[in-house]
């Protein structure tokens, strides 16, 4: 005990991982990297190789799958994910965080109100909301768009924005923004200069979900798109022919939709950590 | 003078010039449009077509520039995977979309389709001698192939491309033959057949894969039942009636006990594969994924392979078969140019050329299956799987249409149902008669439950 206190006091303690901790560590690491391992490995195979019994563990790699990849529509399918994604993520950051600044700001009666009301678009599953979307974009021209996808995944983030970046805005002090405003500063420079920096944590995070939930989904793709905007997942399907499945291209596709999240997480993982949790502390 | 005659002349050259390329466009405005229109009768037109991912398309493609050299039209052709281009048309036929102007009409969504009037009726092309010439001749395609695209009164909705004939596949004749083995003719030799050679060799008696409400009908047919009680007239579940058991009883031993481990979640790639390489002597399935293990260079066991009917039940012989139709909206904007590209695709010309260009076999016109060009391409080892495509995909028009319980919409909701009891019985979760109680409970209650009054 007095350790642990006086550890706290000089700062964390470091403490020489025992072989029984170091075993449970690698069991876990094995368990959860398996699947994602093993779609790697296969991804290297070809389709022989990869419908051998018992699987051959020790093989000559090919990179065939993933030339095959570019040659064909996944390319295209590839940057569709990422425009859509990114645009969408974007579109509902600009839009969400001054909304989640202007609520947290509020104290007015209607403010649960309000915020319960943004919510509700999260409240049914997408399924719900396919079949009007799809009679909706067919009469407007928006099918198989990209701009019809950025629409639709920034109608899904934008209550997820404003709900995540509630509580961030909740924990700068007010204290500050008043400071600031004594000092001359204009509401748009406070909010820009002095509370965004603040939260910058919190709007990596948010980013993140928001472009992993543009990023995975595949049932609004499905529905909304035909071969102009298709993307990566359901690119990914196209390989499940009537014929046979490609394996080896499902796999070489499987590893490069991860990549750009995996990529983009490390990236930004330290902001992630905190944002997270910060969020998670407050209220 | 001069310069006055000239002046003239420049001016009769004028008017003559004018007089002339006036009546040039004229003419050009009353003769030469008519002329084009006659050799490009759809010069403009772009034709949106669908389709799952299909060898045959792929195929067709390469052919697609002549045809719009020839009409005019370009058409743009989009392929998907199998489940998402069904997901994708059945939403835009049933919205009432236009997007398409032609649609394949996938066998398992074909009675929907033309029983809630989504396609336009094709008869009213081919009865005009105008928009199709006598040489045509719709009733030259394999009439257990069109079954599925005609509705109640005869009316035909769609023209099918390719066939599926359920056969048998022995790859490992040089086994058998050293045990003294036959080929089977029954189920009960089957399963001899099965018994024997499951473990010869690591060889593995029997493969298949995990669509069970494909492989399973023709047992249940074969001991004298049936998936409803008689479609498409009469849709009540019949999943447990004592020859449903009895062949639920029976394909699950058999895979229980001479199949790979963990068969029940084969794809039809593993299956084939495991096929292909001899590591399982039987496969029973549609003929495109048996022939490889005669025609394909993977294949390690050309040598020692047969491809036959499958066994017989003991109350009928009801192998399965089924096509893929190319069939019109019913809102589509452009239904004559439509049919042209149909009527040049399924022409025979395009048909012969698949089978002698690309050896592409599972066309649909008798007439090319028949032809000798295409019997010299299809006989290996003194076997011709022509002749025994024909034979199997022509089954169910002759007499009873006993594939008729896969061309009734209610087919899928039961077919889920038929999957999951098959499965309990074969992984010993639960016994035949339980799980098809159960089963049969559970369908009618969907089926209720899906607004069909039984």
């Amino acid at each position: 005990m007095s350790g642990g206190k006086s550890g706290s006091m000089i700062g964390p303690v470091r403490r020489s991982a025992s072989p029984r901790r170091l075993v449970a560590i690698g069991v876990t690491l094995i368990m959860l990297l398996s699947p994602f391992l093993w779609l790697l490995q296969m991804s290297f195979k070809s389709n022989d190789l990869i419908l051998q019994f018992p699987p051959p563990l020790i093989f000559t790699p090919t990179l065939q799958n993933y030339a095959s990849l570019w040659q064909g529509a996944f390319a295209a399918s590839f940057v569709n994910s990422l425009m859509s994604a990114s645009f969408s993520t974007a579109l509902a950051l600009i839009l969400g965080v001054p909304a989640a600044y202007a609520l947290s700001r509020w104290a007015g009666r209607g403010k649960h109100a309000l915020s319960f009301a943004i919510l509700v678009t999260r409240m049914a599953p997408p399924i719900a909301f396919t079949i009007p979307f799809f009679l909706f974009y067919r009469w407007i021209g928006l099918l198989d768009t990209v701009t019809g996808l950025v629409l639709v995944y920034t109608s899904f983030n934008l209550p997820l924005v404003i709900w995540m970046m509630q509580p961030f805005f909740e924990t700068v002090p007010s204290s500050l923004e008043e400071a600031a405003l004594v000092d001359g500063a204009s509401t748009r420079v406070v909010f820009l200069q002095i509370v965004l920096p603040m939260v910058a944590p919190g709007i990596a995070a948010t980013a993140i979900l928001c472009f992993l939930y543009a990023w995975n989904d595949f049932f609004f793709a499905l529905i909304l798109t035909r071969t102009n905007a298709r993307t990566a997942p359901v690119a990914v399907v196209n390989f499940m022919n009537y014929e046979g499945w490609e394996w080896g291209k499902i796999a070489a596709g499987g590893s490069l939709v991860m990549a750009p999240v995996l990529i983009f997480s490390l990236a930004v993982r330290r902001y992630l950590v905190s944002g997270l949790t910060a969020g998670a502390v407050k209220g | 003078m001069t310069k006055k005659n000239s002046s003239h002349k420049s001016a009769g050259f004028s008017r003559r010039a004018l007089l002339q390329t006036g009546a040039a466009a004229l003419g050009a405005a009353a003769f030469p449009l008519p002329a084009i229109a006659q050799t490009k009768p759809f010069a403009g037109v772009t034709l949106r077509g669908a389709s799952f991912q299909h060898r045959f398309f792929t195929l067709l493609q390469n052919y697609i520039p002549e045809f719009e050299a020839q009409t005019g039209m370009k058409v743009d052709l989009q392929l998907s995977a199998f489940p998402v281009y069904n997901q994708q048309a059945n939403l835009e036929l049933s919205s009432g979309g236009s997007a398409f102007d032609f649609v394949n009409v996938t066998f398992i969504l074909a009675a929907r389709w033309v029983a809630a009037g989504l396609l336009a009726n094709l008869d009213e092309f081919t009865t005009d001698p105008n928009l199709t010439p006598a040489g045509w001749n719709p009733k030259d395609f394999v009439e257990g192939a069109q079954v599925p695209y005609r509705d109640a009164k005869g009316a035909t909705y769609g023209y099918s491309w390719e066939g599926g004939a359920m056969v048998m596949g022995l790859s490992r004749m040089d086994l058998m033959e050293k045990k003294g083995l036959k080929i089977p003719r029954t189920f009960a030799e089957l399963q001899q057949v099965c018994a024997e050679i499951n473990g010869t060799d690591n060889v593995n008696g029997i493969v298949s894969f995990q669509l069970h409400h494909w492989c399973l009908p023709p047992y249940i047919q074969g001991f004298g039942g049936n998936i409803f009680r008689k479609p498409p007239a009469d849709i009540m579940p019949t999943l447990n009636s004592p020859e449903a058991i009895q062949a639920v009883e029976y394909y699950a031993n058999l895979l229980k006990n001479y199949a790979p481990k963990g068969v029940l979640t084969y794809t039809e790639d593993q299956a084939r594969q495991s096929h292909m390489t001899g590591r399982s002597n039987i496969f029973i399935h549609s003929s495109a994924w048996i022939t490889p293990i005669l025609l394909s260079n993977d294949s390690k066991v050309k040598d020692t392979s047969r491809v036959v009917r499958m066994p017989a039940g003991p109350v009928h012989d009801y192998p399965a078969a089924n096509s893929q139709g190319l069939g019109i909206p019913k809102n589509a904007k452009n239904k004559k140019a439509a049919w042209e590209f149909i009527k040049w695709a399924l022409s025979p010309e395009i048909s012969m050329r698949l089978v002698k260009e690309h050896g592409h076999s599972s066309v649909c016109r008798r007439s090319v299956i028949e032809s000798e060009e295409y019997r010299k391409l299809n006989t290996v080892n003194g076997q011709d799987l022509g002749a025994l495509y024909l034979e199997v995909l022509g089954l169910p028009a002759k007499g009873e249409n006993y594939m008729a319980y896969r061309t009734v919409k209610e087919f899928p909701i039961v077919g889920d149902v038929l999957n999951k009891a098959f499965e309990q019985v074969a992984t010993g979760q639960l016994a035949a008669q339980a799980a098809m109680n159960a089963a049969q409970e559970q369908a009618v209650a969907n089926l209720r439950r899906a607004g069909t009054a039984l």
